[in-house]
């Protein structure tokens, strides 16, 4: 079975995400190899793992840029704010315009559309960026633009794809410390993907270890750092020695 | 450990024309595909007519000086070799008519469709490719919006409206060069060469030159978003998207101008 579906908002209470069995192949090579899990209303899923075990896969699969092989993706909302790794905000476009892209379809008055504008970049910050172009930002505030894009329409699921990799310390803990704020503020059920340490450590609330296409490991963040598996305890301390093979992702 | 270089590849010659022909084939299906739903969002009036104007105003007016140097030095050029050939055989008052005669039919629809390819498309596959790249593309589809009513419609309205413009200026250059060279190589009076236009040119070859400049247009704007919309990669990528869109864009200018030219031009 190959579907992704989005019941409305007065479903019973239940996960806002579920993920059962999903499978996706590149080129005759196995990416993900049955991946189940659930995301439960105002809780953060952080999955981890080394590069190329098929986290953004994952996400990719969530907002619909991708289609499983096989599997299933049940969604309790339509609504999916993205944070992409480098922003992906529009340069063409101003501020203003790259949040008033994901209110095309809302038919809004102007007066309307600049409220709720003005409103989502001043929980980032960056209300006197507005007609800047993305060129004339920082990389920490391209990254709180794409926040504040993301959540123009007030999502009930926010995926978010490495948003502190690249990025130096101090700005990594302000990003989290967003991240944080926006889960509090708007109560949305949120999915991180990141191999940052201090991201998944001090943002999410349940971790899932993802190796070679599956879930290895799943806990709290706490039980991850002084979990005895072979998978999370080299994945957490950083080790060479360990199932995780280089190359065997 | 001893660093050994990487072993040569091996180019099999079969694998390299299969990888051609099968990259050929791709993007000409990639193409029409493209025309096909840009086309669907055109007839359906789902049309940004902000961006429209944008985009004529970088498609179209930014190309007027480019064109316009080239038009004149290709009529300088060509009035020169025809002045010379037709004075030697006493024709000289045919000048007009032969030098308009390939400026409507050839030079005018050729000359702002190659510029354009060089100027517009290649610029639009490196933009596309890089917003392919950096996920601004895949930002778009995530927020519902799609590329090719986003990105590819305006672009292709413009077209559309500036390349018959830019090939009626380009004409209209390469007709003022011709009269230059007319008058201070074979002594012809402005008003004799234009007497020659008037009883040369036909309706027809601006039927002709409007559908050339309609199908450059078409070829230039489809093939190089679909290049750059189909382009994965890195930096190195961009550069390759970059020429592939040159390449094509102007091979297919040529390829067609020659079909249309004997369609309509060919001795029954």
């Amino acid at each position: 079975m190959n579907r992704t579906k989005a019941s409305d908002d007065a479903a019973p209470p239940g996960p806002m995400i579920e993920v059962i069995d999903l499978r996706k192949s590149f080129n005759g090579r196995e990416v993900l190899r049955g991946v189940s899990f659930k995301v439960w209303p105002r809780e953060m899923l952080g999955i981890i793992g080394p590069s190329g075990c098929g986290k953004s896969t994952i996400l990719k699969h969530l907002c619909g840029l991708l289609t499983p092989d096989s599997g299933q993706i049940i969604k309790r909302s339509d609504e999916v704010g993205l944070v992409f790794q480098g922003s992906a905000l529009l340069n063409s476009l101003t501020v203003r315009e790259n949040l008033a892209l994901p209110l095309r379809h809302r038919k809004l008055s102007r007066a309307e559309q600049d409220r709720i504008i003005r409103e989502k970049l001043e929980l980032v910050g960056l209300a006197e960026y507005i007609d800047a172009y993305p060129t004339q930002l920082s990389g920490g505030q391209q990254k709180r633009t794409g926040f504040a894009r993301a959540i123009v329409n007030d999502p009930k699921i926010i995926l978010y794809d490495e948003p502190t990799t690249g990025l130096d310390p101090v700005m990594s803990t302000i990003i989290e410390d967003y991240m944080i704020e926006l889960e509090h503020k708007l109560g949305a059920a949120s999915i991180v993907v990141t191999h940052q340490p201090s991201t998944w450590s001090r943002t999410a609330d349940r971790v899932l270890l993802v190796f070679g296409g599956r879930v290895v490991w799943e806990g709290n963040p706490d039980e991850a750092l002084k979990s005895d598996d072979p998978y999370m305890r080299q994945f957490a301390h950083a080790t060479r020695e360990g199932p995780m093979e280089a190359g065997k992702v | 450990m001893t660093n050994l270089p990487a072993a040569r590849k091996r180019i099999d010659p079969l694998l390299l024309l299969e990888n051609w022909f099968g990259s050929g084939v791709r993007l000409i299906g990639q193409t029409l595909i493209l025309l096909v739903l840009t086309v669907k969002y055109i007839l359906r009036g789902e049309i940004d007519w902000k961006e429209v104007w944008r985009q004529c105003y970088i498609i179209g007016v930014n190309s007027f000086v480019v064109v316009g140097l080239t038009a004149v030095f290709t009529g300088f050029a060509m009035s020169l070799q025809i002045a010379r050939e037709l004075v030697l055989f006493g024709a000289d008052t045919a000048i007009g008519g032969v030098v308009s005669l390939a400026l409507v039919r050839e030079i005018g629809p050729i000359t702002a469709g190659v510029m354009v390819a060089g100027r517009v498309g290649s610029a639009i596959a490196a933009e596309l490719t890089t917003m392919m790249i950096t996920e601004q593309i895949d930002a778009l589809t995530v927020m519902r919006i799609d590329p090719v009513q986003f990105l590819v419609v305006p672009r292709y309205l413009a077209a559309m409206f500036m390349m018959p413009a830019l090939s009626v200026y380009a004409m209209f250059i390469g007709l003022l060069a011709g009269i230059q060279i007319a008058h201070t190589a074979a002594n012809l009076p402005p008003e004799t060469f234009m007497d020659s236009v008037k009883q040369t040119i036909l309706d027809r070859d601006f039927t002709v030159h409007f559908s050339k400049s309609w199908i450059n247009a078409t070829l230039v704007i489809m093939l190089s978003c679909a290049i750059g919309l189909h382009t994965r990669g890195g930096a190195e990528d961009v550069g390759i998207a970059t020429t592939r869109s040159i390449v094509w864009t102007m091979t297919m200018i040529f390829v067609f101008n020659y079909i249309v030219t004997s369609l309509t031009y060919a001795p029954r």
